[in-house]
């Protein structure tokens, strides 16, 4: 089942089962996703005069966004922390898909990488909206991957407390208002923009 | 499925925790215990309820929450549409103030092109390298081209290089700077590796000395001037103007005082547009 989305849970379906999906549909997306913008980042570093591919009108424009200090926010450029992170969801959805079953550190350290990604996304979605003024593509695919990835890592992790229960219950709810509240953000913020558009 | 809606509500920790130590000290059958522990947590969608299936309260949200956000975002779209598009043309004593620096003068009842900018902007370096530069060669005879101010505050040595274009301009050299800090670009506005958007002053201000050296500017009177309250004035001034425009970005062109807005993809698709644009203008 696609994963991100408000499809109806089917009675096999299980939330192991909507991770190991998300970590394989997810993770490659958001591998692919960090592989072009390094690729692209290359390309720029190679010539500072190259456009990038995304770099599509003044708001959408991988170039100018690559090119601020938010991009290499822990001194390197943030897509390697993507390649390694998304490859390693990628790996655990195989493991898991092949029936493996996981001691309880392996799901936390999910748990642990997961929510440094999504708390990494939002910090970035911010200084993107209110810094840097400029919205890059490639990397709006990394956010969108990467929340859904922390939230059903973080359901699966709170399934067995009550919590946990309550929350899996309304599990597409609070991920589409979750989207929604970013794409009203990112409509409200470049407004001006979108309705030249019109 | 068996339970009916309300019984989700009881699926307590306790009946959960059995479920998984069960499973750890079964693996062998924990698929089947799993299955069952997170179907209790995850429930069906669909929840049969005296024969008839009803969607989950979580389905209803969800739905609940697409519908709300598409009927907004199809209001503000609609209430958007009322407004005369006409509107869009902003009046010309916003857009052009009489001591405005020029590019290109051909006069007042010629086309008039004008672009809020910022020197620091990569996009503007963009636009400069690949449509204005030659549009200023090519139609210079033609259109007079406004350049305005426009530094943001995410450009850290946009406002020192706007300070300079003015301040060049207080010498009478606007356009000569304007040249000089756009064509050397990356000895100021972005790190020596050409990596970032740089944020170092010091060097900046030398390229800006070498530049004004370049040009034949009094250099003394360049360094009093870009410290100067009229030269912040002006910036201030320009500012003041964009917001009146509604310019939020840069690069923001306005040809005849209507907004250009670009759909291509591409400098070269935009430059096309530009110039079909202007054309258009011109054979009016």
């Amino acid at each position: 089942m696609s994963t991100a989305r408000a499809t109806p849970v089917t009675g096999e379906s299980s939330l192991e089962r909507v991770v190991r999906w998300l970590y394989l549909v997810g993770g490659g997306i958001g591998l692919l996703a960090s592989f072009v913008l390094m690729v692209e980042k290359v390309a720029l570093l190679e010539d500072a005069s190259y456009v990038p591919t995304c770099s599509l009108n003044p708001v959408l424009s991988c170039g100018s966004v690559m090119t601020t200090p938010q991009a290499a926010a822990f001194g390197v450029p943030n897509p390697l922390l993507g390649i390694a992170g998304f490859a390693m969801l990628v790996t655990a959805g195989g493991a898991l898909a092949s029936g493996f079953r996981p001691p309880r550190w392996f799901w936390l350290a999910l748990q642990a990488g997961t929510t440094f990604g999504v708390l990494f996304v939002h910090w970035l979605i911010w200084q993107s909206l209110y810094t840097i003024g400029a919205l890059c593509p490639y990397c709006m695919v990394v956010w969108a991957v990467t929340i859904p990835l922390f939230w059903y890592t973080t359901l699966h992790n709170l399934s067995h407390r009550p919590v946990g229960a309550l929350l899996a219950r309304y599990h597409s709810f609070v991920l589409t208002l979750w989207f929604v509240v970013i794409i009203a953000l990112i409509g409200v913020r470049f407004w001006d923009y979108w309705s030249t558009l019109v | 499925m068996r339970h009916r809606p309300r019984d989700f509500s009881v699926v307590s920790g306790n009946a959960v925790t059995v479920a998984a130590a069960s499973e750890r000290a079964a693996p062998g059958r924990g698929g089947i215990e799993q299955g069952k522990v997170v179907n209790e947590v995850m429930p069906k969608e669909k929840i049969v309820e005296g024969g008839r299936a009803w969607p989950s309260a979580n389905v209803l949200l969800t739905v609940g929450v697409v519908v709300v956000a598409i009927i907004v975002l199809g209001g503000v779209l609609l209430s958007g549409d009322d407004e005369p598009q006409g509107a869009a043309t902003v009046p010309s004593d916003v857009l052009v103030d009489e001591n405005s620096h020029r590019l290109t003068d051909a006069g007042d009842d010629s086309v008039t092109v004008v672009e809020f900018l910022d020197f620091q902007c990569p996009a503007c370096a963009g636009y400069y390298r690949n449509i204005t530069v030659d549009v200023e060669r090519d139609y210079g005879d033609r259109i007079t081209f406004v350049v305005r101010n426009f530094p943001l505050d995410n450009h850290p040595l946009a406002l020192s290089a706007a300070k300079a274009a003015e301040a060049a301009g207080m010498q009478g050299k606007y356009a000569e700077m304007y040249h000089a800090l756009y064509d050397n670009y990356e000895q100021w506005a972005v790190t020596e590796d050409a990596a970032e958007i740089s944020d170092d002053e010091d060097r900046a201000r030398a390229a800006f000395d070498r530049f004004a050296e370049e040009i034949g500017l009094d250099l003394e009177r360049f360094h009093t001037d870009m410290d100067s309250d009229a030269v912040a004035k002006r910036i201030e001034a320009d500012k003041a103007d964009a917001e009146k425009a509604e310019v939020t970005g840069t690069p923001t062109l306005f040809v005849n005082g209507e907004r250009f807005t670009p759909s291509g993809e591409t400098f070269a698709e935009v430059k096309q547009q530009f110039r079909d644009r202007l054309d258009a203008e011109l054979a009016q």
